[in-house]
């Protein structure tokens, strides 16, 4: 990824109105949209052909519970980054299936714009720029990857 | 949304349940396993329905033209998404019956602020934890969202900076909650009190709480006293 370029990002989700607002907020950190995936099948099709820089994944798509599948397949062979988005955070598994972390819902506005700009540093630059703000949970992996030692909340 | 209640083991429970040869602690194991499963699949759509809620009121706000249907909605907006801030909270640890109200002003004044990109206001914290019955959480956390956003929006216009306080913690009667800011003071009052004034006003009698606003010179400082645990 060139160092000005925005970053790309893919809304898996099976809620529509979700995922509008969410195409909003991401226009509105000057990160790019470039798709919409609302069932696993299209996720991974998507991922493939489009190649994000991040995918916001729910864990409940429109074919069942899938999207932790969906995050494992993106960190595997897509080349980009998953970021849960889950009213269920404590049912993710404890590796997070490769993904960087996770947005418990209900979030609020500002609390994932400030996500976006935070995970947009840290791919750019490959080192966090501190702590996760409030509402952002790493996982474990990732926030050592970032240098992020003490992690300051937990599930 | 997919439902992931293993649907067939209800009747197992029942058929096994009632004198069969099966040992009971199996059964009751079981029964708790489920009625947990059920206790998370229901936390899990009001977490999701809140989320839905405070989307829509927000794309409907962004789709009007009207300044003043724009505002009604972004305040409709702002109020379920307290309730929602709260919701987030509870079920995350073990306790699921109590409420922190320390840890929601935190979440709370994180969003406000940076919501309201008034990056000019700063905001002081001053809180002990104070656990409350998650009942009194949704009124509790309204009534302090409205007081916040009424400093935020009220205090310091035309660009004036300033700062807010907040203090939350226990004296001899329950739990103290002091908001104060050193803007413009409450000035005339107005003729009618504006939506927020009622809610505050009608949260504050639910919640058996008394209320205190003085012209504190600068700014204003609301202090709200609520009795816990039935005590005074």
């Amino acid at each position: 990824m060139a160092s000005c370029d925005p970053l790309n990002i893919l809304i898996v989700e099976d809620e529509v109105l979700l995922a509008a607002e969410l195409g909003y907020l991401i226009g509105e950190v000057g990160c790019i949209e470039v798709g919409h995936a609302m069932t696993s099948q299209e996720a991974v099709a998507l991922a493939r052909k489009l190649r994000p820089d991040l995918a916001l994944v729910d864990v409940h798509l429109g074919d069942g519970p899938t999207g932790i599948d969906v995050a494992r397949c993106i960190a595997r062979d897509c080349g980009g980054v998953a970021l849960f988005m889950t009213a269920n955070v404590r049912r993710l598994p404890d590796d997070f299936a490769g993904a960087c972390g996770v947005i418990g819902k209900p979030y609020s506005e500002h609390g994932v714009k400030m996500a976006l700009v935070y995970l947009d540093a840290c791919l750019r630059d490959g080192r966090a720029p501190g702590l996760p703000p409030a509402g952002l949970q790493l996982a474990p992996l990732w926030a050592e990857l970032w240098g992020v030692h003490d992690m300051p909340r937990s599930a | 949304m997919q439902d992931n209640i293993p649907r067939g083991r209800e009747t197992d429970l029942l058929v096994s349940g009632q004198g069969s040869r099966d040992p009971p602690v199996p059964d009751l194991a079981r029964a708790l396993e489920q009625k947990l499963a059920l206790l998370h699949e229901v936390d899990h759509r009001v977490k999701n329905n809140l989320q839905l809620i405070t989307s829509l009121l927000k794309l409907q706000a962004r789709r009007s033209c009207d300044p003043a249907v724009k505002l009604a909605l972004t305040g409709a907006q702002q109020r379920v998404s307290a309730v929602a801030t709260v919701h987030r909270r509870l079920f995350r640890g073990e306790e699921v019956e109590r409420f922190d109200v320390a840890a929601f002003v935190e979440d709370l004044v994180d969003d406000v602020i940076g919501g309201a990109g008034r990056g000019d206001i700063q905001v002081r914290l001053n809180l002990e934890p104070v656990d409350l019955p998650a009942t009194q959480a949704a009124p509790l956390a309204l009534l302090i969202s409205e007081l916040l956003v009424n400093a935020v929006r009220h205090a310091f216009p035309n660009g004036r900076s300033g700062l807010i306080s907040i203090s939350v913690g226990r004296d001899a009667d329950g739990l103290r909650v002091e908001i104060a800011d050193n803007g413009v003071g409450m000035g005339t009052p107005a003729a009618a009190p504006g939506f927020g004034g009622t809610i505050v006003t009608l949260l504050s009698g639910q919640l058996g709480a008394r209320r205190e606003t003085i012209d504190a010179d600068p700014g204003v400082r609301t202090v709200i006293r609520l009795p816990v645990n039935g005590r005074p």
